[in-house]
């Protein structure tokens, strides 16, 4: 691990009755895209607002770049892009024209800005689109105009507020791509989203957050290796008697097992062969299966083991 | 200054309702100009009067109706009631005089006769009733004075000619000290409504929560960012202002260039900045683009109308004006108004100017108070 672009020590958020953030400690590292993962309510954006000073907090401390963080802390703030969950842009102004506003607001050298600028618009793609106003971009064009205004500046630490919400999978590849670039260009991200998949590709460490507190952290198979379950095994299989149920669940490394609407699903804890045992044992009883296919847990399944709750509640 | 060049950037999508307001002041002052102000000089004019004689004799009678017939127009093709009603509603006549039976005779012999008149209740049939009424007190005194009936009249036809000679000294172009106040004071409802337009719809674009969120965790210092868009705003509305005053240059030449037009330009500065910070609490307070539109209707046509920007302010009932005192448009008016009639520009001329404008500063500091503490609530708000 390098040296810690952003530190987090015992951040506590309280409005009047409600804990937002809980005694939250962690640190980013350089160079690594951070993921923290929460389902709605669980704390993310107010720790990312904490973090840029957008909020008071009640306790705790934020460093960033080694520094104390602070409203008036300009020059660590040149060194920041944001890209908020709302899209924030100039209707009046076209691609071109808003992308050099926010720019403006830390590179006051016009030709500097004219070429970061360009460079920004063609790290999101927008390059047949400059002169187009945000009332006609589409909704994923419009997000990755939202990326290029909070990029622009080539800042060393990136922070993305859920920006693939309500975007389309061409515009969503786009963005994580473009957010793949910036950390191998040396930029440190945080990113903040409730799309497991999106972590799952994209994010070098996650940090899984439920109601202001940090559940689990590690890389995504160290999280994966928190949970119990090693394999999920999924059957499609019409009319299963109730007594072939029963036994499958004895199965030497069954975890679970559940039948509904037609779909078996049967998960294990760590083993070898268990797709091997299922499908014999469906052959050997003659029972006519349409489809089976073996996965590995997902984060989804991490955190539910983890909560009790799925992700996206 | 990137603020600064972005607020040029919103401002040309304003142009539209700044052209509008333009055309509107222009119409209006254009058809002001073929209006008349006749206070420069004096005509004395002669109501429309019948008298309905019933007094066959001669003497006092006949020396009331030659007075009557010298100082008004008097109708005689009249012949019934029904008549006489309807020239009186349509005002073909101001005033009708019934002198009754035996009146020279009860006059002479002090019984006190009474006439029995109708009247439109106007300013003519007003000045009639007075004309009658200064004859028959000054015939009253005589009568008591003078024992002989024709001493008693020559005393009487002397003292009613003496006439009082009416001189205009003002050396004032009313006129075009009218046309000009007009066209100032219609400058109220553009100078408002541009300004509170384009004001709140900038600042409305600057201050939306997610560009404001960016603005704050960039690296421009936040105070900076709030002074250059106070001054992008300030120099729009110095700008708008300016043009204006050009154009009633335009409009009006020379006459511009008097003391008279002097005061009216700093009256319309005087309102601009208080225009300013009305527009300013105004954008602080609206989180819907959509409702602009109607604000400035009510803020810019409510004021105009209430204080009289279209219309003279003495056709406006008195509780109509009461209300207006809340409203900088009217000090700004009545300044307008006052330094139309403003002869010398002396301290005691200039009084009310000074005190209208003093209650613009008021307003402003009252305005920009306002807007300070609703800024800081919602500011302890978010946080």
């Amino acid at each position: 691990m390098g040296k810690a672009v952003v530190s987090v020590k015992k951040l506590t958020k309280q409005y009047k009755n409600l804990k937002a953030i809980d005694n939250l400690s962690f640190d980013v590292f350089q160079g690594e895209i951070l993921g923290l993962l929460g389902p709605n309510g669980s704390g993310k954006s107010t720790t990312i607002n904490c973090i840029l000073s957008l909020l008071n907090f009640s306790k705790g401390s934020i460093q960033i770049f080694g520094k104390e963080m602070d409203p008036s802390a300009y020059d660590l703030k040149r060194e920041i892009g944001v890209v908020f969950q709302d899209v924030a842009v100039f209707d009046e102004l076209t691609v071109f024209e808003n992308i050099d506003y926010f720019c403006g607001l830390y590179i006051s050298d016009k030709q500097t800005r004219r070429k970061y600028v360009e460079d920004a618009i063609h790290l999101v793609g927008l390059e047949e689109f400059q002169k187009f106003y945000p009332k006609q971009l589409s909704g994923g064009l419009l997000r990755r105009l939202n990326i290029a205004c909070g990029v622009a500046h080539k800042p060393k630490l990136i922070i993305l507020d859920e920006p693939t919400v309500a975007v389309d999978p061409q515009s969503r590849n786009n963005i994580l791509d473009g957010i793949r670039f910036l950390r191998d260009q040396g930029s440190t991200v945080i990113y903040t989203t409730h799309y497991m998949e999106e972590v799952e590709i994209l994010c070098d460490r996650v940090i899984i957050l439920d109601r202001g507190k940090v559940i689990a952290s590690g890389t995504i198979d160290e999280l994966k290796k928190l949970a119990k379950l090693e394999e999920k095994v999924t059957v499609e299989v019409y009319d299963l008697d109730l007594k072939y149920i029963e036994e499958i669940k004895s199965f030497r490394n069954a975890l679970e097992v559940s039948y509904h609407n037609g779909v078996l699903l049967v998960t294990y804890k760590k083993g070898k062969d268990n797709l091997v045992e299922i499908m014999e044992y469906l052959k050997k009883n003659k029972i006519c299966y349409h489809k089976i296919f073996s996965e590995r847990p997902t984060l989804n399944d991490v955190f539910l083991e983890l909560t009790g709750k799925e992700l996206r509640d | 200054m990137i603020v600064f060049r972005t607020f040029l950037k919103i401002l040309k999508s304003c142009k539209a309702p700044i052209i509008l307001y333009t055309v509107l002041l222009v119409f209006f002052a254009g058809f002001n100009m073929e209006s008349n102000d006749s206070t420069s000089n004096f005509t004395a004019e002669k109501p429309d009067l019948l008298i309905v004689n019933h007094d066959e004799s001669f003497g006092f009678t006949q020396h009331l109706i030659d007075y009557l017939e010298e100082n008004t127009n008097v109708v005689t093709t009249l012949d019934n009631e029904d008549q006489i009603n309807d020239a009186l509603f349509y005002r073909n006549l101001n005033y009708v005089i019934y002198i009754p039976e035996h009146f020279r005779e009860d006059f002479l012999n002090h019984k006190n006769p009474q006439i029995q008149v109708k009247s439109t209740g106007d300013y003519m049939g007003s000045l009639t009733e007075m004309m009658l009424s200064q004859y028959l007190r000054l015939a009253d005194i005589y009568n008591t004075i003078f024992e002989d009936e024709d001493e008693m009249l020559e005393h009487l036809s002397k003292s009613l000619s003496n006439k009082t000679k009416v001189e205009v000294t003002s050396k004032l172009d009313t006129n075009q000290l009218s046309r000009i106040a007009t066209y100032y004071n219609f400058l109220n409802y553009c100078i408002l409504a541009g300004c509170v337009y384009v004001v709140c719809l900038i600042l409305f674009s600057f201050k939306k929560d997610t560009i404001r969120k960016r603005t704050i965790v960039s690296s421009m210092n936040y105070k900076s960012y709030n002074r250059q868009l106070l001054f992008s705003n300030s120099l729009f509305v110095f700008v708008l202002w300016l043009f204006y005053v050009l154009l009633s240059f335009l409009l009006f030449g020379t006459s511009m260039v008097t003391l008279h037009g002097m005061f009216y330009i700093l009256n319309s500065l005087v309102f601009s900045i208080c225009a300013l910070a009305i527009a300013f609490l105004i954008g602080n307070l609206i989180y819907n683009r959509e409702v602009i539109n109607g604000i400035v209707n009510v803020i810019a046509l409510g004021s105009s109308f209430l204080c009289g920007a279209f219309v003279p302010i003495d056709f406006l009932p008195d509780f109509v004006l009461k209300i207006a005192h809340v409203l900088p448009s009217y000090w700004y008016i009545q300044t307008n108004e006052s330094v139309k009639l403003i002869e010398e520009f002396d301290f005691l001329h200039l009084k009310p100017v000074y005190f209208n404008w003093l209650m613009l500063l008021i307003f402003f500091l009252l305005i920009i108070m306002i807007t300070n503490v609703i800024s800081n609530r919602m500011r302890k708000k978010e946080n």
